[in-house]
């Protein structure tokens, strides 16, 4: 079953004098329980597809089936339901935010999907042992190192069970020993079957991953398998 | 260096252009509201001041005391002006005057009314008064001569070289002119066209001759040097001297308390009058300023991270403190200088709409010193409130935290300020709305109050000429208009009674209590035509003669003499002449005051004393035909009429002009609020910028981030609400006390204003609220 399948996708912007095209048709499936990485230098679009496949971003052409439904046509209010229920996203600049704790930041997509509180905290209480930072779940994200503010960004994508995980340059900001952690976590999260894709500009971290898609100037290039 | 803080403080208002205008037409508006007040302000303060002997200047004042309770008025009777002068040392001049009489002039073809008094010759002597022509020795020593002000001679005869021209009055007598005065300014107590001799007067009404009858003003002028506690010892029980058994006390009351008291409490004490407006609209012209400067405050410190560099850098590169308190204040100083110059085009612009609202005709005249020097400390006040919390503040920034990148944690407590003034402004808006709906709320109650007949249909005409001896024939021409349901004479208008007297008695009177009683001379159609009720006994005869010692007294009068049945009871003066017989008792009807109980009321049957025909009429008709016919048979005695119910709204003068301006100045208190309020909720949501777009990835729905949003704003409104509730309360349960019969304080006029403040706000907020949930995220994530 595929998580993604997209066909001749298209992202035009616009300004008043020119019109740059940022993904060219573009198409590929992602199936199920997949660990894929985009890869390709800055500005060859992986940061718009990326924007595209996590539902923040329209399209202007082509077709984009989520789950096999078509979400190309759908809506802000759709699409934010479908976002909430099924994707969780991991930041470069971890995203946390400053006025919440550790606990408070995790529990934020359970409190958008409508889970009960008590429920919540057992959820939030589960994740937080996982990653080994619930000693820290009072603490602001400013009390805590670069790793470990990745590693609450990481909690907090998954604390809803999402199908998929969309990651950009999630070591992007790390040292290597703090990176290996954090994809260590998410290679973790693969094999207990949530499909994930990554942006990187690191062949190292692409090497934990199932297949590489390499683009250049919103083109695909290449879509390597590895065994 | 000067130049530098100029230059960076003119980059910053162009840098921040929506701040920058946020604040100066905040702050312009604050500026121009606290000029128009002042100078309404300005000119009360400044009433009489044409007058260079003022402080030399009196009218008598008349005490009666009934029930234990004074009463003052200016009332006194006609020999105490003459009289005093010889007695009393310290008197320079001393003058009577009549309340103010309308007269038709007739001048060839032209018939024109004016407004004017009968005065004595020492009138002309006290006042100073400016003889174009003509001189104030001479003016009154012919008996029917006549002074003009400027304008109305001009208006009359189109010029000022008048003296020795006749002017027929009221269709009977000629009066010469003997002077032209300049006009005298608006802000003085006098506003008469013309003055004639009271020797006229006198002439005509021989009651003036009687110690007993109050009934004209007396003006005094002292001796510079004359001692005001002999004057007024003396003059205290003088009528008592003239005129045996009489409670009449007289004092002197000084010209500068006419305009702003002249009210007076049951004990006889001076009370506030006007002043009090004077007074509470100064406050609310500082409060309007303070809360525009509140505005550049919070916008300026909100705004600190984004001037928090500029300091590390400046204090780094070795600026000290005290220069920087200076930069920051130049900026305000120079923000408050535009919006100065901007207030004074709004106030240019605005001042014709004010003048009318509050019936003046005052000049910005932004030349006179005393403006110049008013608008420049205005002015500099507001550059420095604003400026001095924002520029000590900003300047105590630590320079290494700053530029290290680390966030300053010292902006929790500039929040709480930010906030507290918020609610601040907040708190004044919601009072001034709470008090414009009751003030509002209590004009309606009691106009609409059940004032014992119907006033809509009844007109009123002044009797001039022959009007009143030939009644009977006008009353029949009127009669055949289908449209005129009746006619009658009376000596007050309706709604007012002039003449009252507190000698009557009654059997089982007590006789040490005196009962002030309001007397009306009226003809027999008088309570049909009018519409009031009989609640016992019969209507007058058709025929008044009949009635010539009867009279209708109203229940307010029958209560106070018996709880059973008065008619048939006589009444009489203390010291004898005829007895009334009781034979009707009409209910209540309001006069003089609509915002107390009826007083006791007598009514005579005699039209001779009438002033006014007062008609009936059936307005459903087209009232316009109806007009024109009732002018074509009045038209030859006095083609000027008025309507009940308009000089009804008339008595709400000053209170519809307070509420007015209540509702001007919370409706701009809450335009300022709000602007300020808009400035700091986009702060806010740049700030939280990324905060939200972080939840919308989340799943955050719009609505949810709109509610985050405003959500806080919302919190400082309601406590602004809590705050301002009770001070509301308290300040208009006094202002209502003033008047016996008033509204009571609702809740729900509490929760209006509460719902409206809060709507106002919610829309402020969230209009930069769903801007900021709706921007797409990828946006200000992407900006890292």
């Amino acid at each position: 079953m595929s998580v993604i399948n997209i066909t001749d996708l298209e992202k035009i912007y616009r300004t008043e004098e020119v019109e740059t095209v940022a993904l060219n048709k573009i198409s590929f499936e992602i199936k199920e329980g997949e660990f894929v990485a985009i890869m390709g230098p800055s500005g060859c679009g992986k940061s718009t597809l990326l924007n595209i496949l996590g539902l923040l971003d329209d399209l202007d052409g082509g077709s984009f089936k989520f789950n096999d439904i078509e979400v190309s046509d759908f809506n802000e209010r759709k699409r934010a339901d479908m976002r909430k229920h099924n994707i969780g996203f991991v930041f470069q600049s971890f995203n946390l935010i400053d006025e919440l704790t550790v606990f408070e930041n995790v529990e934020l997509p359970l409190i958008y999907t409508g889970i009960a509180t008590a429920e919540r905290k057992k959820m939030v209480d589960k994740v937080l042992d996982k990653i080994q930072i619930a000693h820290r779940r009072n603490h602001y994200p400013q009390q805590l190192s670069g790793g470990q503010q990745q590693r609450v960004a990481v909690a907090r994508a998954v604390v809803n069970k999402p199908k998929l995980i969309l990651a950009d340059e999630p070591t992007g900001n790390l040292d290597s020993r703090n990176g290996n952690d954090v994809m260590q976590l998410l290679t973790d999260l693969n094999e207990q079957g949530t499909t994930i894709i990554m942006v990187t500009r690191s062949e190292h971290d692409s090497r934990y991953t199932h297949r590489v898609i390499n683009m250049l100037d919103g083109q695909i290039v290449t879509q390597n398998i590895k065994v | 260096m000067f130049k530098n803080h100029v230059k960076i403080a003119f980059r910053n208002l162009f840098r921040n252009k929506s701040y920058a205008i946020i604040n100066i037409i905040g702050l312009a508006i604050g500026i121009a509201s606290t000029a128009l007040i002042f100078l309404w302000v300005e000119d009360e303060l400044t009433f009489n001041n044409y007058f260079s002997n003022k402080e030399q200047l009196f009218k008598i004042k008349d005490r009666q005391t009934y029930d234990g309770k004074t009463y003052v008025f200016d009332a006194t009777p006609g020999p105490l002006a003459k009289s005093i002068k010889t007695d009393i040392p310290g008197i320079k001049y001393a003058a009577r005057c009549t309340w103010g009489d309308q007269l038709l002039f007739s001048v060839k073809e032209k018939n024109i009314y004016s407004k004017g008094n009968y005065v004595d010759p020492d009138f002309l002597k006290m006042l100073h008064l400016d003889f174009l022509k003509g001189n104030a020795n001479t003016a009154f020593s012919q008996l029917n001569s006549i002074v003009l002000t400027e304008k109305n001679a001009t208006k009359f005869f189109g010029s000022i070289d008048v003296i020795g021209k006749s002017i027929k009055i009221n269709n009977s007598e000629s009066y010469i002119v003997s002077g032209v005065i300049k006009d005298l300014p608006e802000n003085t107590s006098f506003n008469f066209e013309w003055l004639a001799p009271f020797k006229i007067f006198e002439n005509k009404n021989s009651w003036l001759k009687e110690w007993g009858d109050n009934s004209i003003i007396t003006y005094v002028e002292t001796e510079p040097n004359a001692n005001l506690a002999d004057i007024n010892k003396k003059i205290e029980k003088y009528i008592t001297t003239k005129s045996e058994g009489s409670t009449v006390f007289l004092s002197l009351y000084s010209m500068n308390r006419w305009r702003l008291y002249d009210n007076f409490d049951e004990q006889g004490k001076e009370i506030d009058g006007s002043v009090k407006y004077v007074r509470l609209f100064s406050i609310i012209a500082w409060i309007i300023l303070f809360i525009a400067c509140i505005n550049f405050m919070n916008l300026a410190t909100a705004s600190s991270e984004k001037r928090a560099k500029e300091v590390g850098v400046k204090k780094a590169l070795g600026s000290d403190k005290k220069t920087l308190v200076v930069q920051f204040l130049s900026e305000s100083l120079i923000m408050a200088f535009v919006a100065a110059t901007l207030a004074i085009i709004i106030t240019y612009a605005v001042l014709s709409p004010f003048n009318n609202l509050i019936q003046k005709h005052l000049s910005v005249a932004i030349f006179s010193p005393l403006h110049i020097v008013a608008l420049l400390c205005i002015t500099l006040l507001c550059g420095i409130i604003s400026g001095s919390y924002p520029a000590f503040y900003l300047s105590s920034f630590n320079p290494v935290a700053i530029l290290k990148g680390s966030k300053s944690n010292t902006n929790s407590g500039a929040g709480l300020i930010r906030k507290g003034l918020v609610i601040v402004q907040f708190s004044v808006s919601v009072i001034l709305i709470i008090c414009t709906i009751i003030i509002y709320k209590q004009i309606q109650h009691v106009k609409n109050r059940d004032i014992g007949y119907t006033k809509e249909g009844l007109l009123y005409t002044t009797l001039k000429g022959k009007l009143g001896k030939d009644f009977g024939s006008v009353k029949n021409n009127l009669l055949k208009i289908p449209e005129v349901k009746n006619a009658c004479l009376n000596n007050s208008a309706l709604l007012q009674s002039n003449s009252s007297s507190g000698d009557f008695e009654w059997p089982g009177k007590d006789a040490s209590k005196s009962v002030l009683i309001g007397m009306e001379y009226v003809s027999p159609e008088y309570i049909s035509t009018a519409g009031f009720n009989l609640k016992a006994g019969r209507d007058f005869y058709p025929d008044a003669l009949a009635d010539s010692t009867n009279i209708i007294i109203n229940e307010a009068l029958a209560d106070l003499i018996s709880k059973r049945d008065v008619v048939g009871t006589q009444i009489y003066r203390h010291d004898g002449g005829t007895k009334y017989t009781i034979v009707g008792v009409v209910k209540d009807f309001l006069y003089n005051s609509m915002y107390s109980k009826a007083r006791p009321l007598m009514l005579f049957s005699d039209a001779s004393k009438a002033n006014y025909l007062t008609m009936r009429v059936n307005t459903n008709k087209n009232l316009k035909a109806t007009l024109s016919k009732i002018e074509t048979v009045i038209k030859t005695h006095n083609p000027d009429y008025y309507f009940i119910d308009e000089q009804f709204d008339k008595l709400f003068k000053t209170e519809a002009l307070i509420s007015t301006l209540a509702g001007v100045f919370a409706s701009l208190a809450i335009f300022i609020s709000c602007l300020g309020l808009f400035g700091l909720a986009s702060y806010i949501a740049e700030r939280r910028a990324k905060e939200i777009s972080i939840r919308k990835v989340l799943g955050a729905s719009v609505q949810l981030l709109t509610v985050l949003l405003t959500k806080d704003f919302l919190k400082l409104v309601i406590i602004a609400c809590l705050i301002a509730f009770p001070l509301a309360g308290w300040f208009m349960y006094n202002w209502l006390q003033d008047y016996e019969y008033h509204i009571k304080l609702n809740a729900w006029i509490f929760v209006f204003a509460a719902c409206l403040a809060i709507s106002i706000a919610i829309v402020t907020v969230s209009f930069k609220a769903i801007k900021t949930a709706i921007a797409n995220p990828i946006k200000s994530l992407r900006s890292e």
